[in-house]
């Protein structure tokens, strides 16, 4: 079980990324259904009863969605503590994260059961008093729940930031089929107006409970790039920024409905559908952000604005690539084969993936890692000019995405020295490092975007949800990204790291939902979005052709 | 199914991410590479409430034996200690500890015991 416990870790963090979703969908669903669904009804028409059902059935569907994750949460610490700390099942339940874990569930299925139960017809009151119970129990498994100082203000600031997001982000899947449900300009407008408003509480929620936190887990301007908390709630910042963009286009269309019910409403519901993206990358985020200590505990490893500067003022890139044994762990692992060797004995492992160590690393590593980057980069440019060229109209230069399954072999082989194919510890032993299983799942990833984008392109595949893999392939990878980490001891280094690869995923998401956008938009704006997101690929490619680590 | 490969990717994707520590050792005693005599008050403070019961203190000797170390009740609730004598040599002191907020975390506190 120790071997296991980083990867619990991590699947852990997925798993809290899964539970916001849900829980703000569920919570969200309630709200939109009680005060926006329901009161409206009578005056969309037709659509008014089908849109209480769509948004009944996809909200207990969240229901569900949150007891399965918070089962899943709960069952992974119990697991953890049983097989490390030698507990009973009955005291690691009585964990108070298990206990609101516990809760969380019982309020999913009150939830659940009153939706499949009584249908558009639920009790009000059952819901909204489950909803806030699920909230509070939410919030006791936040970061103010483990503060020493300042709780009482910290939990309730936590607990209004996932009201706010809840009413906001999570209304929005209801909206969505809610606005694919209407047919007429009126009754967008009315719709649009209302979520408008709502979205404007849940805003105000979200910029007061994050102003309040920022204010005791940042504490100085100089932590917001000094630590690995403020990366990400600037991370975050953008997200919102961007997600407040579509939300004000979103107003527009409302407000030029209300003026004239035919204007046209598609940028309305495609907007939407990008926010959704977007907020639940935003999710991931912070459950990202839940298990990183504030910044203001990291007192000391802070990284100063000189040393930013310093580390990302371009170099010529690294094109030749140290060799294979000057690496770190193929270098002791031979040290420890000739000792075993010299005493007749079994060779140690230089490093055992999982048992909690950082492994070894010298300045051939980095050399190793810079190479690698560069290259990727060369890649990426190479990429996202060809995209431009087939944008322009240059027909050859459709098969840019073969260039991805170049990057991808590259990967494979080389992100990872001290595993299969190039080194001596096996892939499935190699998994339970998870910096090794990100790069594996990133080479997935990468491959099979690249092919289903090359048939889209070249190959005539004409199906429209084929082509949709790309961006959204895409825009999941930059969310992961943003999560991405290096196991390295030195917590400035790995700081100095994250730095570079947060403006990476933050392009890689706006490149994947502009994507989407050039694809579900017509006319002008959609003409734009085909636009962006070629240079966004030569803009991540410029990044790793600059990136170091030393 | 297009839509359905995606979404099982998505998933397999968002199995990777990965955490980092949340409860962070604020300070420890003994220090990290730290000397002190053989009979060792080891004092570890983190930034977060722990839960102490569902915590856990292993030393290792440097002939790799793994000892649980009894955690005593003392302390404030972001304080972990324990008590023992230990014979001159180098040791590891590992902290696996779950936070308040449902976070475990695990690190070392390497050191030496120079004598009595």
């Amino acid at each position: 079980m120790n071997l296991f416990i980083d990867l619990f870790g991590y699947l852990s963090i997925i798993v809290h990324g899964l539970t916001i979703v849900s829980q703000s969908m569920a919570v969200g669903g309630v709200l939109f259904l009680i005060f926006l669904a329901g009161p409206l009804a009578g005056q969309i028409g037709l659509a008014g009863p089908r849109v209480m059902e769509d948004t009944t059935r996809v909200t207990a569907w969240a229901a569900l969605g949150l007891i399965g994750c918070e089962a899943a949460t709960v069952a992974m610490q119990a697991a953890i503590l049983v097989g490390t700390v030698d507990l009973s099942l009955a005291d690691a339940l009585g964990a108070t994260s298990a206990l609101s874990g516990i809760v969380k569930i019982g309020c999913g299925a009150v939830i659940a059961v009153a939706l499949w139960g009584r249908g558009t017809g639920a009790p009000r009151a059952l819901l909204l008093a489950a909803c806030a119970v699920e909230l509070v129990a939410a919030t006791l498994t936040t970061h103010a729940a483990a503060r020493l100082d300042d709780q009482k203000i910290l939990l309730l600031a936590a607990l209004l930031h996932q009201l706010g997001a809840a009413i906001w982000i999570g209304g929005i899947p209801a909206f969505v089929m809610c606005l694919a449900r209407v047919n007429d300009g009126r009754a967008w407008a009315t719709i649009g107006t209302r979520f408008g408003r709502m979205s404007q509480i849940g805003v105000g929620c979200i910029v007061v409970s994050a102003a309040i936190m920022t204010w005791f887990y940042v504490g100085a301007p100089d932590a917001i790039y000094g630590t690995a908390y403020g990366v990400m709630v600037a991370a975050k910042a953008a997200m919102f920024a961007a997600l407040l963009l579509l939300g004000f286009g979103n107003a527009r269309v409302s407000a030029r409905l209300r003026a004239d019910p035919m204007a046209p409403v598609a940028r309305m519901k495609r907007f939407a559908e990008v926010e959704i993206g977007v907020g639940f990358a935003l999710f991931f985020a912070a459950a990202s952000l839940t298990s990183v200590p504030p910044s203001v505990d990291l007192t000391i490893d802070r990284v100063s604005w000189h040393e930013v500067v310093e580390r990302n003022t371009p170099v010529w890139p690294r094109l030749s690539s140290p060799d294979h044994d000057a690496l770190a762990l193929p270098a002791l692992q031979a040290q420890l084969d000739a000792e075993a060797e010299a005493h007749k004995a079994r060779p140690m492992p230089a490093f055992i993936p999982g048992a909690g160590q950082l492994p070894a690393r010298n300045a051939a590593d980095i050399a190793w890692s810079e190479y690698n980057h560069h290259w990727a980069g060369i890649f990426v440019v190479l990429i996202g000019l060809l995209a431009l060229a087939s944008q322009a109209g240059l027909r050859s230069a459709r098969h840019w995405p073969l260039a991805f399954l170049g990057l991808a072999v590259f990967l494979f082989l080389r992100s990872d020295p001290e595993v299969w194919p190039m080194g001596t510890i096996g892939l499935l032993e190699s998994l339970r490092d998870i910096e090794v299983l990100q790069h594996r799942f990133f080479v997935l990833l990468t491959v099979v975007f690249a092919v289903f984008e090359w048939r889209v392109r070249a190959g005539g595949w004409t199906n429209r949800r084929a082509a949709l893999v790309f961006p959204l392939l895409t825009a999941i990878g930059g969310a992961a990204l943003l999560t991405h980490s290096h196991a390295i001891a030195n917590v400035k280094e790995a700081l100095l790291i994250e730095l570079t690869h947060t403006p990476l995923a933050l392009a890689g998401i706006a490149a994947g939902w502009s994507r989407w956008l050039e694809l579900r938009l017509d006319g002008r704006a959609g003409r734009v979005a085909g636009w962006v997101w070629p240079w966004c690929f030569v803009f991540i490619g410029f990044l790793l052709l600059i990136y170091r680590e030393a | 199914m297009f839509v359905r490969l995606a979404l099982i990717l998505v998933l397999m994707l968002f199995q990777i991410t990965p955490s980092r520590a949340h409860a962070i050792l604020v300070e420890s005693h003994p220090a990290v590479g730290g000397n002190v005599a053989g009979d060792v008050q080891m004092r570890l403070r983190y930034n977060s409430r722990i839960d102490r019961k569902r915590s856990r203190l292993t030393l290792t000797g440097e002939d790799q034996s793994v000892t649980v170390l009894p955690i005593l009740s003392d302390g404030t609730d972001d304080v972990l200690m324990a008590r023992l004598t230990l014979r001159p040599g180098h040791y590891t002191l590992r902290w696996q500890v779950l936070a308040v907020d449902g976070h475990i975390t695990r690190g070392d506190v390497p050191f030496t015991v120079t004598g009595n």
